[in-house]
């Protein structure tokens, strides 16, 4: 199934939900992707996951990207079954307290991948199992991959940085 | 029962197979060298140690924005207008060297022998040696200063 | 006399122990000798990769790239090369294409050996390691012939191969395949049939294919349970559908299916396959231009997704491209992160000499999960 169809199929189940099917621009050659509301996140990857047309059983990536005005988690899902792909996008407009829901209840290897984006944007995954910093010390200040990150001067009295 | 002797059976098989094996492979040449005593010779390509020979280096700074890590530290002077200009070497591309070369450091702490420096080179002027031993007693010695009319070895720390 | 009081104890396994193949520290919740719970705490060898490729041009990139997965360099620059390449647009050369499939599988012999030998090693046999890493030095010799580093070697560039084949190492390469093949049964013998080792993986660390697909694991940690999928055979890449090769799957042939033997066995049929691949590939390539011809790599604006088939899995790169000459964002999805976030549920009920036979048979690089 391409990504058109895939599209189609989710606009008509979830209508409002869906953003817009962003193809590469012109002369570009990056893959399209699918813009989704992050507040139903989680009703639509159950779907992705148990539409016997779509069975996106395989989960190969999450990850979060910070733009100026927004943070994307952005997923990246295979199906085992039917050989298709798919990239969905959920924007995160409020940066100061971005939430989104977790979906490591449905695929187990979720779990980490949250937790890393969780240590690394400070994106909270609600109903999260185990969301703790997974990278960085527990006890670190701040989320290093935000474009406007500062480390801080001293760790337990350790300078950080050169 | 039976499957008990049967493994004990199965593991004294194994272990003398393996052994009639190792006594094979004992009498075959061997595969290591006594290193500090005898040493391999190294393939051309080698990338060891950094070396820019300044006398064909024309001050471009390519070297310095190419380095991920940020390691090669130059500072080039422009040449006053009554100054000659005078060209490297012919097999570099006599080309012009507008720049003194003060200072030409290399911070080998931080290299990470990438050679995307040396590529950029349009002199050639910048390479990689074979050598490869690099242990010091102190770290300000893995600083080294290539830069013109300085000896090129380690800097002397600043005390 | 009452009934003795039981508790449960926690140990902590690592950071600094041999069989963590790097620095992993595992928490174990151990009742006698049973291991309730191992949790693994992560991060020791964390560098910073994505944060530092924000802030280098693509190519300087590179030798981060390397030292993410540091026993197989080669895969990993693949990877990357190609997540830039699909960004820019570029069509590789032929001779390039073939020269990335024999180092991509020299490389993945070698860290394959690495993976056999240090296998051996936890489990308590020392004589496999010494012969694994003597073959893994020739692989080494052939690509510091080629490169000029041992390890690390930023040998494969955006848009192709940094140099062409030195002249002589086609026939050191025939040499090696010639060597090596024997060396394979040798270990067989020794390692692979031996009745202690079966003994201690087999019906050990079972993992489901369930279980694998939903923690996402790839590569020869999903076909020791029975998957048969390969990136090389399912989504070709490169030159990869022109050659001719298996994909070896667990099979159950000593115990249980997803055991840690057929892991363990996986790999070490995963190394005939490459040499196999490694032949075909020197005999098929052409001559030609090593680099495509471009100008300074900055890709237009957008996103893309590339995973290829590392010897421990899928590697992903995902990357953002804003237009200019420095990524925006830089992804590593790396097969080792989610092997190791599956060991808590198959180290369960295990006891705790069997949780060092799991680690080793996930083979797992602790470089790769902390980047």
């Amino acid at each position: 199934m391409d990504n058109k169809t895939i599209y189609e199929k989710l606009k008509q189940k979830f209508q409002d939900a869906i953003g817009a099917l962003k193809e590469p621009p012109a002369g570009s050659h990056g893959d399209p992707f699918i813009e989704v509301s992050a507040e139903k996140i989680h009703s639509i990857l159950k779907f992705l996951k148990e539409e016997p047309e779509l069975l996106f059983d395989n989960l190969l990536c999450i990850s979060g990207v910070d733009y100026p005005d927004r943070l994307e988690v952005v997923y990246h899902f295979h199906s085992y079954t039917h050989l298709h792909k798919v990239v969905l996008k959920a924007l995160l407009t409020d940066k100061t307290k971005p939430e989104i829901d977790t979906v490591s209840d449905l695929w187990k290897g979720a779990n980490w991948l949250e937790r890393e984006i969780y240590d690394l944007f400070g994106i909270t995954f609600k109903n999260h199992p185990d969301l703790r910093r997974i990278l960085l010390p527990d006890d670190w200040e701040g989320y290093p991959l935000r474009k406007d990150y500062k480390h801080q001067d001293y760790w337990h009295g350790i300078k950080v940085g050169m | 029962m039976k499957a008990y002797f049967l493994n004990l059976y199965r593991g004294f098989r194994s272990i003398i197979k393996g052994m009639i094996l190792t006594l094979i492979v004992a009498f075959r040449p061997k595969a290591t060298i006594q290193y500090p005593f005898v040493k391999r010779e190294l393939p051309a390509r080698t990338r060891g140690r950094l070396f820019c020979n300044i006398d064909d280096c024309i001050g471009c700074k390519l070297c310095a924005v190419a380095c991920p890590v940020d390691c090669i530290y130059i500072t080039a002077n422009k040449r006053g207008p009554e100054e000659a200009i005078p060209l490297t070497s012919a097999e570099s591309g006599a080309k012009q060297k507008k720049f003194h070369l003060p200072q030409f450091d290399i911070d080998f702490t931080l290299c990470c022998w990438c050679g995307l420096c040396t590529v950029v080179c349009p002199t050639n002027c910048l390479y990689m040696t074979k050598e490869y031993e690099f242990s010091v007693g102190n770290q300000q010695d893995l600083i080294w200063q290539f830069g013109e009319g300085q000896k090129p070895g380690p800097k002397q720390s600043i005390k | 006399m009452g009934a003795l009081k039981t508790q449960e104890l926690t140990i902590n396994m690592g950071p600094q122990h041999p069989s963590t193949h790097g620095v992993l520290r595992i928490e174990l919740v151990t009742d006698g000798e049973i291991c309730v719970k191992a949790i693994p705490h992560i991060g020791y060898l964390h560098r910073c990769f994505e944060k530092h490729a924000e802030n280098i041009d693509y190519m300087g990139v590179m030798p981060f790239v390397d030292r993410m997965d540091y026993v197989a360099s080669m895969n990993n620059d693949i990877a990357y090369a190609m997540a830039v390449e699909k960004l820019l647009g570029v069509e590789i050369p032929k001779r390039a294409e073939y020269i990335r499939v024999i180092m991509a599988e020299l490389n993945r012999i070698a860290s394959h050996l690495l993976a056999v030998g240090t296998y051996g090693l936890d489990i308590g046999t020392f004589t496999p390691f010494m012969w694994a890493f003597r073959d893994r030095e020739k692989i080494l010799d052939i690509f510091e012939m080629a490169s000029g580093a041992r390890l690390l070697y930023n040998y494969l560039w955006i848009g192709g191969v940094w140099m062409d084949l030195t002249p002589g190492i086609e026939e050191k390469i025939k040499e090696f395949c010639d060597y090596f093949s024997p060396c394979i049964d040798e270990l067989d013998t020794i390692l692979s049939y031996n009745q202690i080792f079966i003994n201690r993986t087999k019906n050990v660390g079972v993992i489901p294919l369930e279980t694998a697909i939903s923690y996402g694991l790839t590569g020869p940690n999903l076909r020791g349970s029975g998957k048969k999928w390969d990136l090389r055979k399912n989504e070709p890449y490169g030159i990869y559908p022109e050659l001719e090769f298996d994909i070896p799957i667990g099979t159950g042939e000593m115990g249980t299916v997803g055991a840690c033997w057929d892991r363990y066995m996986v790999r070490i049929r995963e190394m005939r396959e490459s040499l196999k691949l490694t032949k075909q590939a020197l005999k098929q390539m052409p001559e030609g231009p090593i680099r495509a011809k471009m100008q300074r790599v900055r890709p237009l604006a957008g996103e893309a997704y590339v995973k290829i088939e590392n010897p421990r899995g899928e590697l992903g790169f995902y990357i953002v491209s804003d237009g200019s000459i420095k990524p925006y964002r830089v992804k590593g999805k790396s097969p080792c992160f989610t092997s190791i976030s599956c060991l808590d549920e198959i180290c369960q009920g295990a006891m705790i000499a069997d949780v060092v036979a799991v680690i080793g048979s996930l083979d797992i690089v602790l470089g790769e999960v902390d980047r």
